[in-house]
């Protein structure tokens, strides 16, 4: 195995492991955000709704400039030392996908979960058991959200760009790579690794697939 | 159960019931009911005497607040003022069918067994399938349960409910899509189901008639008649009651 094959693993290696973190945090945030959301009523929500709409549409290289600008030296969380990091472009994947994931949550939520509680109470469920009953009625909408949400972090490029700056060895993941392979005319590799990322992206959904619940028939009303 | 001086406010429609009041039939049952609707009569102490009923109905027309009042009584939903006092009664001990079930994204099992896994009761395989034969489910049982009929899916609820044997179930219009046999067969299952009181809604007036002791009639979100079944359907005193039986 010679050195680039080595750096080429390394770099599906990081690829992974920041696009799973950010999907882990981001599930963990955005699951129980987009329950709420429906859950709870308050002045202002329908505004709430709407920027969480407009976030799952964020340009992501807006995302990075407002991580860059949090994280730079002289910013609020400039003391950390994340710029140009692992840490960032986590964060950066992290708050660009989590309004995708609560915001699928919050409309299947919206659609379903009044039917799974009133359910629920009459089935003489605890407020706990009421609450799981609800996320696992939604699993399927649940996974789809997750999928989402790691398809948009592991295909992302502008945010990770600019808080991670592509470092070799060190923030430089495959799609930050393919971008700079093609600016370096090695077309080959670009391709190569454009497959890789979709070959991945292919056993994603086949994953997915495999852990969704089957849906015969659902709720039909003919 | 008891409710009383009850509002449930909808934009184009209030429920307004002022008192109401359902025992177990473990207990003594006493049941009252009174209305301010003009032309109302109802007995003065809004007792009857040896009220001994097991069995209640609601009757009335489309849209005149039968679903919005079980869902209130069951604790669906709350209303807008006025007490519901369950009289120790708590909610692993009420239930309610609704017309269009909610089956879990699951199998016929699963979904039967349900009440029990919250309970963490371990289901008795004999008393299931005393169940799910009644329900005629035995072959269906590793179905996926939405994939039954309209009919099935009632009659998976009807057990599901029967399965934790609750003190109170109200069931609205949970036979509407069942056949002749079934709706026997649960008919007489509900009559024979002791320690619990049952609260129907049903536009059959031959159910109604067959299997409820007392019945309501309802009217624009107000209990304006009631009594014993016979009766309340033999000699109907207000004019909304009039009509709406008089096409049965
Ligand atoms: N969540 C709601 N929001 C607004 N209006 C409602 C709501 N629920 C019920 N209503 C209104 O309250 C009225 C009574 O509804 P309800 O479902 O209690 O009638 P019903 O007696 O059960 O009728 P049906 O025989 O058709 O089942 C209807 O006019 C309905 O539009
Ligand atoms: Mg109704």
């Amino acid at each position: 195995m010679n050195i680039v094959e080595q750096e080429t693993i390394g770099i599906i290696v990081l690829t992974l492991q920041m696009t799973l973190l950010a999907t882990a945090m981001s599930c963990v945030i955005g699951i129980p955000l987009g329950l709420l959301l429906d859950k709870a009523s308050f002045p202002g929500k329908r505004v709430v709704v709407l920027i969480n709409r407009t976030l799952m549409a964020a340009p992501p290289v807006v995302i990075g400039l407002v991580v860059y600008l949090i994280l730079m030296r002289n910013g609020p969380l400039g003391f950390l030392g994340w710029l140009f990091t692992f840490e960032a472009m986590v964060i950066a994947q992290t708050i660009l996908i989590t309004p995708i994931i609560c915001g699928i949550v919050y409309t299947a939520s919206e659609r379903s979960a009044k039917n799974i509680r009133a359910f629920a109470t009459t089935m003489g469920a605890n407020k706990i058991q009421t609450e799981w009953l609800v996320i696992k009625e939604l699993s399927n909408e649940i996974y789809f959200a997750a999928v989402a949400g790691f398809g948009r972090a592991m295909s992302e490029v502008g945010a990770i760009m600019i808080v991670g700056g592509n470092i070799r060895y060190h923030t430089r993941v495959m799609t930050t790579t393919i971008a700079l392979l093609r600016n370096r005319g090695e077309i080959n590799q670009a391709v190569f690794l454009g497959i890789v990322l979709m070959i991945i992206a292919l056993l994603v959904q086949v994953i997915a697939g495999a852990l969704r619940r089957r849906e015969r028939r659902t709720d039909e009303n003919f | 159960m008891k409710i009383s001086n009850i509002k449930k406010e909808y934009e184009k429609f209030t429920l307004s019931i002022k008192s109401l009041e359902i025992t177990n039939s473990a207990q003594n049952t006493i049941v009252g009911a009174e209305s301010n609707y003009p032309g109302y009569v109802g007995a003065a102490s809004n007792c009857p005497d040896n009220g001994q009923y097991k069995i209640y109905g609601i009757i009335g027309a489309n849209g005149c607040g039968k679903t919005t009042l079980m869902k209130i009584m069951a604790g669906i939903i709350s209303p807008s003022s006025g007490t519901v006092d369950y009289e120790g009664l708590t909610g692993r001990d009420i239930t309610m069918i609704f017309r269009k079930p909610y089956l879990l994204h699951d199998t016929v099992i699963n979904n039967l067994t349900y009440p029990l896994k919250i309970r963490k009761i371990k289901p008795n395989s004999e008393e299931i399938d005393i169940l799910l034969s009644m329900a005629g489910l035995q072959d269906l049982k590793n179905e996926y349960a939405l994939t039954l009929s309209g009919g099935e899916q009632q009659k998976l609820a009807m057990i599901r409910a029967f399965i934790f044997k609750p003190k109170l179930i109200f069931v609205d219009e949970g036979f509407s899509n069942m056949d002749i046999e079934s709706v026997n067969l649960f008919e007489q299952y509900i009559q024979k189901m002791s320690n619990t009181t049952w609260v129907l809604v049903s536009h059959q007036m031959s159910t109604i008639r067959r299997v409820c002791e007392y019945v309501f009639f309802m009217h624009k979100g107000e209990i304006t008649e009631k009594g014993e079944t016979k009766k309340v359907l033999d000699t109907p005193y207000t004019k909304e009651l009039k009509e709406y039986l008089q096409y049965v």
